[in-house]
C-alpha cells in the first residue's frame, strides 16, 4: 500500500535518511519511532512531499508518488500535526471542510462530512460545529485536527506527534478514540511519535529508526520479544516482557553476596564471620567454592569445644536449589520445608545465593509493579 | 464666516480628502501588492528594506518638490506624491504580519493541499489582516497631513489657508486650515478603526492566536 524503495536524503553533507525501505499493509496502523534526530518526521514528510528525496521512491497503491501533482497528493493524505495547526479564523465547521472545499465538493456534501465525523468523535454538531478554534481545549482541537485530516477521506493519513502537546489523560482518551477510528474506517496510519508506550499502544507495525537508518520493522510482540538492538531495548525499557511468571527462576528471586566461609576454617573464625555479618548461620564451602553444607552458631556453642574445624558441625539439611529451577516450585519448597532459606546452586555447585521469604516478597514486588 | 470663505474652505477639504483617499487607496493596493511579493521573496526583501527605509527619510516636501521639477504642477503630481508615500507603512507592515503568521498554520495549509494563492487568500492573509489594517491606519493620519503639501505647488486643499496664513502672518487663517485637517485625520483614522475591528478574524478577537 505505502513502500519506501531506497530511500536516501543529506542536508549538505549530513545524512538524514539512509537507503531506507520498508513497506506498509493496507489498513495497518504504521508507527514510527526512534531517537530525536532519527529522521522520523522527516519520513513523514517525504508522504506528502513536502520535503523531496534525494534518492529513492515512494510508491502509494503502486504508484510513485514523485510522479503526482504534489497539491492533489496532499489533498489526498490527510495529515495531522502536534501543533494541531487549526486555522485560528476558521470555524470548526469550515477547518473541517477545508480539504473538501479545496476538492470542490457540494455544499451539502461538505455539510454531510462535518455532520457524520463531528458525530464519528462524540461532539455535538449544534454545539462544536461554529465555535472556533481558541473556545475549545487542547483535546477538542486536536479531535477537530484529526477530522480535518479524515474528512475528504483519504485512503493514508500522517499524523506527526498529534498527542504529544497534550496533557497525559487527554492523549490516552484521544489514542483509544485514534485506535477506534482507524479499526472502522480502516485507515492506513503513518504515525510518529517517540513514546514508546504509545507506540505499543496503537501500532500494527512499529517503524524503529536510528541514525536515518531502518533498525527493526516488526509488530509490538515481535520487537518486544525480540528487540533488534540494545537501543531498541532502551526504549523498551520497563516495557519489555513482563516475562510470564511461569519463565522465573530461582535466580530472578533469589538474593546475592551471601556470607559463605571455606570447610577447613576454624571455631573461632566462623563465630567472628557470623558476628561481622550478623547472622547465625554460614555457608560452607570447598576450595573451589562448591557448596558442602552449613554451618550453625546453636551447633557451634552446642559442641564447639570439642572441635576445632567446622567441619564435623557442617549439616546438609537445608533445602539446595538449581539457579535455572522454576520459581514457584522454589516458593512452595521454601513454605512447606519450614527453612528460613533455600540455597541456590549454579550448575558446578558453586553457590549463587539464597531465597529468603524477603528476598522473594521484593522479586514479586518488583515483578508486578516495576 | 462669510460665504465665500465658508464655500472655499469646504473645497479645500473636499479636495483635501480626494487627495488622501486617493492616494491611501493606491498605496495600500501597492503596499498590499509589494508586500505580498516581498514576504515571498525573503533574500530580495533583506536588500530592498533597508533601501526603503533610506527612502522614507527624504521629507515628503522634497519628493514633492523633485516631482513637480519632473512632472510640472498638476493633481497628478501629489497624488503620485502621496501614493507613493502611502506606500511604506502598508508594505512594512503586511510583510511584517505575514512573516508573523505562525509556522503552524503555514504547514497546516500546505499538508491540507492548498496551492500559493490558496495559502495567502484563506490562511495567511486573514491571520496577517489586523497588522495589514494597522499599516493602513498610520498611511492614513500620515497622508492627511501630508496632502498639506499639495497647496506648496498650488493644488489645492487645506494647505492653502495654512500656507497663505503663515505668509501672510494671519493666525485665524493657519487654524482654519490646520482644525479642519486634524479632525479629518481623527475621523479617518477612526473610520480604519472600525474597519480593524472588523478585520480581526473572529476567531482570534478573544484569545489571541487560538492556540
Amino acid at each position: 500500500m505505502l513502500r519506501f524503495d531506497h530511500i536516501t536524503l543529506h542536508y549538505g553533507s549530513q545524512t538524514i535518511l539512509d537507503d531506507l525501505s520498508f513497506e506498509i499493509g493496507e489498513g495497518q496502523f504504521a508507527v514510527v519511532i526512534g531517537p530525536s534526530g532519527c529522521g522520523k518526521t522527516t519520513t513523514l514528510k517525504l508522504v506528502n512531499r513536502l520535503i523531496q528525496p534525494d534518492s529513492g521512491h515512494i510508491y502509494l497503491n503502486g504508484q510513485d508518488i514523485a510522479e503526482v501533482d504534489r497539491v492533489s497528493l496532499r489533498r489526498h493524505t490527510g495529515y495531522v500535526i502536534q501543533q494541531i495547526g487549526l486555522f485560528p479564523n476558521m470555524t470548526v465547521h469550515q477547518n473541517i471542510s477545508v480539504v473538501p472545499k479545496l476538492l470542490k465538493y457540494s455544499k451539502e456534501e461538505q455539510d454531510r462530512i462535518v455532520h457524520e465525523l463531528l458525530e464519528l468523535v462524540g461532539m455535538p454538531y449544534d454545539q462544536y460545529a461554529f465555535k472556533y478554534p481558541s473556545q475549545m481545549s487542547g483535546g477538542q482541537q486536536q479531535r477537530v485536527g484529526i477530522l480535518r485530516a479524515l474528512a475528504a477521506s483519504p485512503p493514508v493519513v500522517l499524523m506527526d506527534e498529534p498527542f504529544s502537546a497534550l496533557d497525559p489523560m487527554t492523549r490516552r482518551t484521544l489514542q483509544q478514540e485514534m485506535k477506534s477510528l482507524q479499526q472502522r474506517l480502516n485507515k492506513t496510519i503513518l504515525f510518529v511519535t517517540h513514546d514508546m508506550e504509545e507506540a505499543l499502544e496503537l501500532a500494527d507495525i512499529i517503524i524503529f529508526l536510528d541514525h536515518g537508518k531502518l533498525v527493526q520493522a516488526a509488530s509490538p510482540e515481535e520487537m518486544l520479544e525480540h528487540p533488534a538492538s540494545g537501543l531498541i531495548q532502551d526504549f523498551l525499557g520497563k516495557h519489555q516482557p513482563a516475562r510470564s511468571s511461569a519463565d522465573l527462576t530461582a535466580a530472578d528471586f533469589m538474593r546475592t553476596g551471601v556470607s559463605t566461609i571455606p570447610i577447613d576454617h576454624g571455631i573461632k573464625e566462623s563465630i567472628s564471620k557470623m558476628q561481622r555479618r550478623g547472622v547465625d548461620t554460614l555457608i560452607v564451602v570447598d576450595h573451589q567454592g562448591r557448596y558442602q553444607g552449613t554451618v550453625s552458631i546453636a551447633d557451634i556453642r552446642l559442641t564447639g569445644h570439642v572441635v576445632n574445624t567446622i567441619e564435623p558441625l557442617i549439616r546438609c539439611s537445608t533445602p539446595v536449589v538449581e539457579a535455572g529451577a522454576n520459581a514457584k516450585d522454589c516458593f512452595d519448597e521454601l513454605i512447606s520445608s519450614g527453612f528460613p532459606y533455600l540455597i541456590v546452586l549454579n550448575p558446578d555447585r558453586t553457590i549463587a545465593g539464597i531465597i529468603t521469604k524477603t528476598s522473594m516478597a521484593s522479586a514479586m514486588a518488583e515483578h508486578l509493579w516495576g | 464666516m462669510n460665504e465665500t470663505l465658508f464655500s472655499s474652505l469646504l473645497r479645500a477639504i473636499g479636495v483635501h480628502l480626494v487627495y488622501t483617499v486617493v492616494s491611501v487607496s493606491f498605496g495600500f493596493l501597492m503596499g498590499l501588492l509589494l508586500g505580498v511579493l516581498l514576504s515571498h521573496l525573503p533574500r530580495l526583501s533583506k536588500v530592498i528594506f533597508p533601501i526603503l527605509s533610506i527612502f522614507n527619510t527624504v521629507p515628503g516636501i522634497v519628493f514633492i518638490g523633485l516631482l513637480f521639477l519632473w512632472l510640472n504642477a498638476r493633481p497628478a503630481t501629489v497624488l503620485i506624491a502621496l501614493s507613493i508615500y502611502a506606500t511604506f507603512p502598508v508594505l512594512k507592515n503586511t510583510y511584517a504580519g505575514l512573516m508573523a503568521v505562525d509556522q503552524q498554520y503555514k504547514e497546516a495549509a500546505r499538508g491540507c493541499g492548498m496551492d500559493h494563492w490558496q495559502r495567502l487568500s484563506m490562511v495567511e492573509l486573514p491571520l496577517a489582516m489586523p497588522t495589514i489594517i494597522g499599516g493602513l491606519r498610520i498611511s492614513t493620519v500620515y497622508t492627511v497631513s501630508w496632502a498639506v503639501l499639495a497647496a506648496m505647488i498650488g493644488q489645492g486643499g487645506l494647505g492653502d489657508f495654512i500656507y497663505q496664513g503663515v505668509s501672510s502672518n494671519n493666525n485665524t487663517l493657519i487654524l482654519q486650515g490646520a482644525i479642519p485637517a486634524a479632525v479629518l485625520a481623527f475621523l479617518l483614522g477612526s473610520l480604519v478603526d472600525a474597519l480593524q475591528r472588523r478585520a480581526m478574524p473572529r476567531g482570534m478577537r478573544k484569545a489571541g492566536d487560538g492556540q
